[in-house]
């Protein structure tokens, strides 16, 4: 039963990731990519992976597909009439002379992917390292080893990957040559939404200090919990409460540093202790723990709401070019 | 490993540039150059630091978080990461400097670009810790982190051509990554360990093995631009910021083929045969081929110099089919391993140091006539006489002239092929330098060459005309610590190691 439901799933995966790449128009594809997305946090369930299921579904659905609806809403309106011009031409001059690369293009992949198939097939019983995390698991001050792994064995990817988010923070305001927020205009007047938006906000950010502390014994964590909060600054944003762009700015990048630099400042004090990077004292290892993960989530939260922010403000820019020329 | 004298440096390379560009965020522009500039000395003091502690105390280890791999993380020093290491400060330090004076005189008025400095010194935190990582995973990672800094330092400048080529390097770092992860799963789930040390004593050879190897080079060769995947190298290259320029070109792209080095010698042995040496020597002789022809065919400078790092990043290449030997020859019998590690090494220094210089005085060229077009490159050497030495010196460099540190690189590589009685990569290595030299002595002669017609050059600062020249002298300087710097290498584990495949057995590798 169950192997008929993993590969319904796995059917579904693939074919749901195939329709979103071969949609005919963008915003059939951005739907097709949220289901895909889910479709995948299922998967992550079936293996047992519920941190990764949860992690799939916030950003893969959730942050992704909000940036994809933004660009949408700012690309689409020019796009298909051009679009479709340059497809018909395109697929009456191209198609018969593509033919015999496309095939061979096809038959490498399928090629690569038998090869693929037969790697994965014949990967020998290992273990991998859950015994031995599992062991050491008292030692690491929380009762999940997910977390115990993320924040205390392998604290230093963890770190530098949270140095990955806000260079990736960094890389948007280099691609769009920018250095402040755009000051905010009017809020927004819809008094619907903005009802929508207050009942939101208190039950998003109970539900990630949930996750956040939840992460100790199960599924949850910074990482979760700070694409929930994210959520609530998206869309306080999105609301005409744009607070990203309206707070002082040393504050801004606190709520952005705060995460990595503590982590890191903890890690030097440890160090200059006597101990290695990420050392902590076991006895103190629980309650650091959380501390580095709230902070993390924080900035998380900020990193998110930011790039949303910049982001949503380039089309807006994009779209007064627009109307003006 | 873990026996090993423990250091707290390997931790601090990576955390001291990461401490300081989170600090500069919190500043203006102004005050980013200032913490940016104050932070690359600092990072190069404390690297040259770290490199001493490594001669004197040999290969230096820090396991961080007090866990012992495989389960935990651990840095090391070792004689081959050191070099690497004091390359990346020596040359990036240089390129500070240069980017310090550049910024100022090009956004007057805004004092600089805010985003170059932060990204900097993440990129060369990221840079350090690639080189300190004993674990694939952490590898993984600390390529993300180099990999998606060089790219937003790439559209830095936000022009439409910087955006495409960024936009082309961006899906092609990714692609590069995803391959590269892929093989670490295999590699995780067949072995259950992610220690490179440890890897090399446990891995079976078979087909996960054989797979994994396959998509961990592919991805690889993605990243270092290795032919047939240099296609996003030249307009991502040329696109960017003359001090981005030479921050991706001279150091960004080693990363990936230092991986590369350490992981087909440490841990794929088992899995390497003569024909996949052969078949990557291939790879890299086709680049010096293409790469140099190319760029002889260019009309802009900065083209010309990116289409030559595709060149010169083969030779790197074309060290792999010395160090796998041929069935039935033995390590201690096979001589020419010493020289082709060399070469390897001296190639990754000198150009280094080459193609950052020649990359700077190109940028010097376009802030003073506001383009690069070669022909207007006529009488360089009247007007801007610092800049066209730099740039003879380089191109001697890089066509490996002696005596500078391509000669060093080019005859030892010479040298190993011939010990190895593979001749049939020399006229490679030839014809190569006889491209190079055609496209440098072009330049050349257009800088000697009176002017045509009263091309404007617009002044620009000494200080950056002479940064240029201080690298592209550096890159002949390097010779002279030749003896030391082998014999430091030396006492590396890895260097002078060369692979014995044992063909017969199973279908797949050394059964």
């Amino acid at each position: 039963m169950s192997l008929i439901i993993d590969g319904l799933l796995a059917i579904l995966a693939i074919y749901l990731a195939l329709q979103s790449l071969l949609a005919p128009r963008l915003t059939q594809s951005v739907f097709l990519f949220f289901a895909f997305g889910l479709a995948l946090a299922l998967a992550w369930i079936r293996l047992a992976a519920v941190d990764v299921a949860i992690t799939e579904a916030a950003i893969a659905a959730g942050f992704l597909g909000v940036l994809f609806l933004d660009a949408l809403r700012d690309f689409a309106p020019r796009i298909p009439a051009k679009n479709e011009a340059v497809q018909k031409q395109y697929s009456k001059s191209q198609t018969k002379s593509l033919f015999l690369p496309r095939l061979t293009l096809w038959a490498g992949l399928g090629l690569f992917l038998l090869i693929a198939l037969e790697a994965v097939w014949k990967i020998p019983e290992g273990g991998g390292l859950t015994a031995a995390a599992g062991t050491l698991l008292p030692e690491s001050g929380v009762e999940n080893p997910v977390t115990a792994v993320l924040l205390n064995f392998r604290a230093y990817d963890t770190w530098l990957e949270m140095g990955v988010i806000l260079i990736g923070l960094l890389a948007v305001f280099a691609a769009g040559g920018k250095m402040a927020y755009r000051k905010p205009g009017v809020a927004s007047q819809d008094p619907l939404l903005r009802q929508v938006i207050l009942f939101f906000t208190p039950v998003l950010f109970l539900f990630g200090a949930f996750l956040l502390y939840i992460g100790k014994t199960g599924p949850g964590g910074a990482f979760q919990a700070g694409v929930l909060w994210g959520a609530i600054g998206i869309l306080l944003h999105l609301g005409g409460w744009p607070f990203i762009a309206l707070m002082p700015r040393w504050l801004g990048q606190l709520l952005l540093t705060v995460g990595l630099g503590f982590f890191l400042v903890l890690g030097f004090l440890f160090m200059a202790a006597g101990g290695a990077l990420f050392e902590y004292p076991p006895a103190y290892a629980g309650i650091l723990i959380l501390i580095i993960e709230t902070l993390a989530a924080i900035s998380i939260a900020a990193a998110l709401s930011a790039i949303f922010a910049l982001l949503n403000q380039i089309g807006e820019e994009a779209d007064e070019i627009e109307s003006t020329t | 490993m873990t026996h090993l004298p423990t250091s707290s440096f390997p931790a601090l390379l990576v955390g001291l540039p990461i401490l300081l560009a989170t600090l500069s965020l919190f500043f203006g522009s102004k005050g980013r150059a200032v913490v940016g500039l104050a932070g690359s000395l600092l990072t190069t003091a404390l690297s040259l630091i770290a490199i001493a502690e490594v001669t004197r105390r040999g290969t230096v280890i820090h396991i961080l978080g007090g866990w012992d791999p495989p389960l935990g993380i651990l840095l090391r020093i070792d004689p081959l990461a050191a070099v690497f290491i004091g390359m990346l400060a020596l040359v990036g330090v240089f390129i500070s400097l240069y980017a310090w004076w550049y910024f100022r005189v090009r956004e007057a008025d805004t004092g600089g670009l805010p985003q170059f400095w932060p990204l900097w010194l993440f990129l060369w935190a990221g840079m350090n810790g690639l080189f300190l990582s004993n674990d694939l995973f952490n590898l993984f990672v600390t390529l993300e982190v180099v990999g998606i800094s060089a790219v937003a330092l790439a559209v830095l400048s936000g022009k439409t051509t910087a955006l495409t080529a960024g936009l082309r390097y961006l899906l092609a770092a990714i692609t590069g990554s995803m391959a590269y992860l892929f093989g670490v799963a295999l590699i995780y789930g067949s072995t259950g360990t992610l220690d490179i040390s440890l890897l090399g004593q446990v891995l079976e050879p078979g087909a996960t093995t054989t797979f994994a190897l396959l998509v961990i080079t592919l991805g690889l060769m993605i990243k270092m631009a290795g032919f047939p995947f240099h296609f996003w190298l030249p307009p991502a290259h040329s696109a960017a910021l003359a001090p981005v320029s030479a921050l991706l070109s001279a150091l960004v792209v080693k990363g990936a083929f230092y991986i590369l080095l350490r992981l087909w010698m440490e841990v794929f042995g088992v899995s390497l045969t003569y024909a996949a040496g052969q078949l990557i020597g291939v790879a890299g002789a086709v680049a010096v081929i293409w790469g140099s022809w190319q760029a002889f065919m260019q009309t802009s400078l900065k083209l010309i110099v990116a289409h030559s790092s595709v060149a010169q990043l083969g030779y790197l290449l074309m060290v792999f089919p010395l160090l796998i030997l041929a069935p039935g020859v033995t390590t201690d019998s096979a001589d020419w391993l010493s020289p082709a590690w060399t070469a390897g090494i001296y190639q990754v220094i000198s150009h280094a140091f080459a193609k950052a210089s020649f990359f700077l005085s190109a940028g010097i060229i376009i802030m003073a006539l506001g383009h690069d077009r070669i022909e207007s490159l006529r009488n360089l050497v009247g007007n801007m006489r610092i800049t066209a030495m730099a740039i003879g010196l380089a191109g001697v460099s890089l066509i490996g002239l002696p005596p500078s540190g391509g000669f060093m690189a080019k005859w030892m590589l010479l040298k190993g092929i011939f010990l190895s009685g593979q001749w049939w990569w020399a006229p490679v290595v030839l014809t190569g330098s006889l491209l190079t030299a055609g496209y440098v002595f072009m330049l050349l002669r257009l800088a000697f060459a009176p002017a045509r017609e009263m091309d404007t050059f617009r002044p620009v600062p000494k200080s950056l005309e002479v940064v240029a020249l201080l690298l592209a002298i550096g890159s002949f300087l390097i010779v002279f610590p030749a003896d030391f710097l082998i014999q430091f290498l030396e006492s590396s584990a890895v260097f002078g190691s060369g692979i014995e495949p044992i063909m017969e057995g199973g279908e797949y590798g050394n059964n």
